[in-house]
């Protein structure tokens, strides 16, 4: 027996993993992530550069107030941006100067032009002109440093001294720190929620394709009739488990492949070379990833088999379509509920909802990111999901005995219940 | 009569509809075995019942003396009617799949993979995924997947369905060599004279239910018997009224008389030469068709 399913698991997971599907979905998730996660990092890093701005200060006496405080403001920046301020004479029209300056900008002969008008700081607003209004950083300096001169020059004017006040309104801000297991304090400012969502979406992904990688392989096998062949040899239930097992091992291989990749980019120099210096990836810490990989075991084999179960009633994915969708909703649920967790991640609600098994190996993983879940309710979690996944093999293998040989009409739910009292 | 599959009053309902109603059957070893009877008789349900791919309302099937089991039914090679191999697999590998599953360790299932693509001609097919091969190499795939295990038994359901007759003969010669070899077949099938020259016993199944088993030699007998056939002018009222006829039956042409026991076939022929132009006058040797027809018809006079 054993040697049967392992020749069906054999069969099941090289059929896979030599697909191009398979390498097609393993490379591109990691570049897809790693797009959403690197690239803001990498551009906002990137906002370095020498900019030549034209200064048009009507009011006549900003110019120099402004270019000190981009001064200041630049200088503690280390990312290499450098902005000349360029004062420019009205004349005897301002539209015209207006209008000959935008030219230059137009030429490249500067980056942008600023615009004081004369009856700042009490009315009117700065105009800033530039042909790329998206250079993120540039853009922000001059903003500050505006605003910086003008609030200033009023406070002064209301008999109020600039510096002081600047001392007096500092932020406070506030630094988050996560209790760990041990009462150690981490500093945390979301990457560990970040990785935890990007690792829940990993989780529904998974469960979600594979599951119906095992529908498929059902209905592949009905609608080529080789089932019969097989299973005069293999039983029923020999033949679903090892289509489960052998798919699951694909995904599995899929989180190797991941880890390794993940591993190398990590490595020290790895991220230098990659040119993103100042950007760190979060660590992962080991118990999150060993809970991954439980969770998704324990989703894809309680889902899988309701997949199997669907794709042994039906003759094509089109008859399936609406078993599937309800299958496919207990998995979109959780993400529906995940504000719900991420509120009051110890609540009442939330410890039921994460221990409820069809939603526990999302919920109760994203509890884990947020809070200390009890080791008991862990464990609850795994008990209870165990004891799912046995109930639903139990009665998908009877659907799946009888339906794998059934063709022509569409079964109604009624059949599938005569069919589970039946068998 | 050592029987090497032996079935006792199998019995299978769906809702109303019998399918199988109380067949029983002994197929001797070393037998070419015809399971017989038109579409929807009963004759698939039957060999599904045997390889337990469906289970029975009642009855037992005794293989090699013992109940058959899910372990012990791997013995047999079987080829079902619905045929289908897995599109996208490689043909090596397939048969290698179809060989481990049934228990032979993956390089002697390879190598006698091997050797059946060769005698096949398909050896240069091996790497190629079984969707490029045409229907019929497919139908041949299927096969040496079932006999890639040496079955002593093989349970063919409709063979030579889809087969040109290039290959139909070919597999004829292949199952009538296997057969010299010890290896007991049973063939369903509906289409009888496929089937007329291999099968050395039969059992007709009509209706759910079998009217017609033993040796087909001895069938013959039965059937033939007594009984000339011939053709001549003579209306069919006239020729009943002869010396000795019991019945005539319409075949073709011709006339088939059959003679109560002891009467001579020389009185008849005399009598119809006195009235009669006679064409031909030949004692009758009934094919599988001939039987089969009569047989229906008499099961159809019981009601």
């Amino acid at each position: 027996m054993i040697n049967r399913i392992l020749a069906v698991i054999r069969r099941e997971y090289l059929e896979r993993v030599r697909t191009k599907a398979f390498w097609i979905s393993t490379i591109l998730v990691p570049i897809f992530l790693g797009a959403v996660m690197i690239v803001p990092a990498w551009l906002a890093a990137r906002g370095g550069g020498e900019f030549s701005v034209a200064v048009l200060d009507l009011s006549g006496r900003f110019f120099d107030p402004v270019r000190d405080e981009v001064g200041r403001l630049l200088s503690g920046d280390d990312e290499k941006l450098s902005v000349t301020l360029h004062s420019q004479e009205p004349g005897p029209s301002v539209e015209a100067t207006r209008e000959r300056l935008k030219n230059e900008v137009q030429n490249k002969v500067f980056d942008g032009l600023l615009v004081i008008p004369s009856t700042m700081p009490d009315e009117g607003q700065p105009e800033y002109v530039a042909p790329n209004v998206a250079a993120f950083k540039l853009l922000t300096v001059i903003e500050r440093s505006v605003n910086n001169v003008m609030v200033a020059d009023r406070l002064t004017g209301a008999g109020l001294d600039p510096e002081a006040v600047r001392e007096l309104t500092r932020r406070v801000g506030l630094n988050t720190l996560k209790l760990g297991k041990d009462g150690e304090e981490t500093s945390d400012q979301g990457q560990t929620f970040m990785l935890a969502y990007v690792f829940m979406m990993i989780i529904y992904m998974t469960v979600l394709m594979y599951g119906i990688y095992v529908m498929r392989g059902v209905l592949e096998e009905k609608s080529s009739h080789v089932i019969e062949v097989i299973v005069s040899t293999v039983k029923p239930f020999e033949l679903m488990l090892g289509k489960i097992l052998g798919i699951g091992a694909v995904g599995l291989t899929q989180f190797l492949i991941w880890s390794l990749l993940m591993a190398a980019i990590s490595a020290p120099g790895a991220v230098a070379a990659l040119g993103i210096s100042g950007m760190e990836l979060p660590a992962v810490p080991a118990q999150l990833l060993f809970f991954f990989v439980v969770y998704f075991v324990l989703g894809f084999l309680l889902y899988g088999t309701l997949y199997a179960g669907i794709g042994a009633a039906f003759d094509t994915e089109q008859e399936a379509q609406n078993f599937q969708g309800v299958v496919t909703m207990f998995l979109i649920v959780p993400l529906v509920l995940m504000m719900q967790i991420l509120n009051q991640p110890d609540g009442t609600l939330s410890v039921v909802l994460s221990l409820i098994p069809f939603f526990t190996p999302m919920l109760m993983f994203l509890r884990m990111t947020l809070t200390q879940v009890p080791p008991i309710q862990l464990a609850a979690s795994v008990v209870l999901m165990l004891g799912a996944i046995l109930f639903c093999t139990w009665i998908v293998a009877k659907i799946y005995r009888v339906g794998i040989l059934m063709h022509g009409s569409k079964p109604k739910f009624k059949d599938l219940v005569r069919w589970v009292r039946e068998a | 009569m050592d029987a090497i599959l032996d079935i006792q009053n199998l019995c299978k309902r769906y809702g109303d509809h019998v399918a199988v109603d109380d067949i029983s059957f002994s197929v001797p070893r070393g037998s070419v075995y015809g399971l017989l009877g038109p579409n929807g008789a009963g004759k698939t349900t039957t060999i599904r019942m045997v390889m337990r791919i469906i289970a029975s309302d009642s009855g037992t099937v005794l293989l090699d003396g013992q109940p058959v089991n899910d372990d012990r039914r791997r013995i047999i090679g079987y080829l079902p009617e619905e045929r289908g191999l897995y599109k996208k697999m490689k043909v090596l590998e397939h048969l290698v799949y179809l060989g481990t599953i049934r228990g032979i360790r993956p390089g002697e299932a390879k190598k006698r993979a091997a050797a059946w693509l060769e005698r096949f001609d398909l050896a240069e097919w091996a790497t190629n995924k079984v969707e490029d091969l045409s229907k019929g190499m497919q139908q041949k795939i299927q096969f040496i997947g079932t006999i890639l295990h040496r079955p002593p038994l093989l349970i063919l359901d409709e063979p030579f369905s889809g087969l040109d007759p290039i290959n139909t003969r070919a597999l004829k010669d292949l199952l009538q060599e296997m057969a010299s070899e010890g290896v007991t077949i049973v063939l369903s099938t509906h289409v009888l004279p496929q089937v007329d020259e291999l099968c050395s016993d039969i059992c007709l199944i009509n209706r759910a239910r079998p009217i017609l088993l033993g040796s087909l030699e001895s069938i013959r007998e039965d059937y033939g018997g007594n009984t000339w056939r011939v053709q001549s002018d003579l209306p069919e009222n006239e020729l009943a009224a002869l010396p000795g006829v019991t019945s005539v039956h319409p075949l073709g042409d011709e006339r088939l008389l059959e003679l109560e026991d002891g009467s001579e076939a020389r009185d008849l022929l005399r009598a119809l030469v006195d009235r009669s132009q006679v064409e031909s006058f030949t004692r009758f040797k009934p094919d599988l068709e001939n039987i089969f027809i009569r047989a229906v018809e008499e099961d159809k006079a019981h009601d």
